[in-house]
């Protein structure tokens, strides 16, 4: 897959970036961001600041592909039937079928109106999966040592932050249970206390789930939130 | 015939166009939006009353009147069509690794190549190796002269994604760099974490 930030990237081959950089060169030179073609992203991040980091796109497989199968399936029984009738048979019946249909239902016909419901439907659909970027399951991170490795493309998935958090803040002394829910701008924890203040774990809590967001090296941190209830019993 | 996202999206934009502007036709003529509106649809407008069908006995009669380049015409687009649609399916198809990598710098020297299998399982290998990571899965895909990796790890509990990272780019990605002689191969990294029970801390 070679998700790419803008609509253009003619190509995801980064030659420019090829004959810039001699292969002699350790990794630690860095490379001119501009010119990295696969990974404008990690470098824009490294140099413009954290905010400035595009996240991947997802080069939508999936739907192409059903999109494309549906019309082939359909253009190809089409163009078998067309041409049988050329050759001298009968049409087949579900050609019949949908032209009497067509030629016979107006359109505030219920079924007309449901189809065209439908069709306008799956159109919004297409057209929201083309303009947005997907990959809502994976959350960028930062290339190590800042503009050390701009060929690097790194992101973690949520539910790997969320295992992850969940984790250190167990580590926290007076938690029992911890939930956390890792969104893409905001972490939402939410434990149960067994002992010691709640107020007090809490800002442990807080600043222990700080700590080991840090350690995740994502490009845009979420926020935290945390929420503490006593449990007693 | 890589997929090319920009690629994949205009055309998922374009049929979403059709679709919609097709049902919306139906729909407004339909629930009779024109009148109830009164707006006047432009000549040559399709379907403009509740009553009209989408084929008409005098479209069908005007198609069959058009003479003998008709149909040979409508199988001729039929089969441009599905053909490019058979085309734009394929190319969704994960891509071959490129059978061998060129070695030894720019120009690559003549008659030496690296199989990409090869090398994929000995980044795999290493980066499988370092701590905190739990499995490593590696493909190298793109052309011969440009691949790129793709990795996936899977850290351990224990592991840290800025700690993978870094022993990532120093280890395995430096010996990948550094034995093939070539540039720097672009590579995309995903982290996730081995499932796990919660614990509580003793």
């Amino acid at each position: 897959m070679t998700p790419d930030p803008g609509p253009p990237a003619p190509s995801p081959a980064p030659s420019p970036h090829r004959n810039r950089v001699s292969p002699a060169r350790e990794p630690i030179a860095p490379a001119p961001p501009e010119h990295e073609a696969l990974a404008p992203d990690t470098a824009a991040g490294d140099r413009g600041g954290r905010h400035t980091t595009r996240r991947p796109w997802s080069a939508r497989r999936l739907p192409a592909m059903l999109v494309a199968a549906a019309i082939v399936v359909a253009t190809g029984a089409a163009l078998v039937d067309v041409v049988a009738v050329r050759a001298g048979r009968q049409a087949a019946g579900w050609r019949k079928h949908l032209t009497e249909a067509l030629a016979t239902r107006p359109v505030d016909d219920v079924w007309m109106l449901a189809g065209a419901a439908v069709a306008a439907a799956v159109g919004v659909w297409l057209i929201a999966l083309a303009l947005s970027p997907g990959l809502r399951h994976l959350l960028p991170l930062r290339s190590p040592a800042d503009g050390a490795a701009p060929h690097l493309r790194a992101s973690l998935d949520r539910d790997g932050a969320a295992a992850l958090l969940r984790d250190a803040a167990m580590r926290v002394p007076g938690v029992s249970t911890a939930r956390i829910r890792v969104r893409r701008h905001r972490i939402k924890a939410r434990a149960d206390v067994r002992f010691r203040d709640p107020q007090q774990v809490k800002a442990d809590l807080t600043a222990v789930l700080n700590e080991e967001r840090e350690h995740l090296a994502l490009c845009r941190p979420p926020r935290i939130v945390v929420r503490v209830r006593q449990r007693t019993s | 015939m890589t997929p090319r996202p920009v690629f994949n999206r205009i055309l998922l934009a374009l049929t979403g166009l059709v679709l919609l502007g097709g049902g919306l036709l139906i729909i407004s003529a339909g629930i009779d939006l024109y009148r109830s509106h009164n707006l006047a649809p432009p000549a040559g407008w399709p379907l403009t009353t509740p009553g009209d069908v989408l084929l008409s006995s005098s479209d069908r009669a005007r198609w069959s009147s058009q003479g003998w380049w008709w149909w040979p015409a409508v199988i001729a687009a039929l089969v441009v069509i599905a053909a490019l649609a058979l085309w734009w399916l394929l190319a969704q198809l994960p891509r071959r690794h490129p059978g061998g990598i060129p070695v030894g710098g720019s120009p690559p020297q003549e008659g030496i190549e690296l199989s990409a299998r090869a090398l994929s399982d000995a980044i795999g290998a290493e980066a499988g190796a370092l701590p905190g990571v739990q499995r490593a899965n590696v493909r190298i895909t793109g052309r011969l002269s440009h691949p790129h990796a793709h990795i996936t790890l899977t850290l351990t509990p224990q592991g840290t994604p800025d700690t993978a990272l870094k022993n990532l780019c120093e280890g395995p990605l430096r010996t990948a760099h550094q034995s093939t002689g070539s540039p720097l191969m672009p590579t995309e990294a995903r982290l996730r974490v081995a499932h796990h029970k919660s614990r509580r801390a003793e």
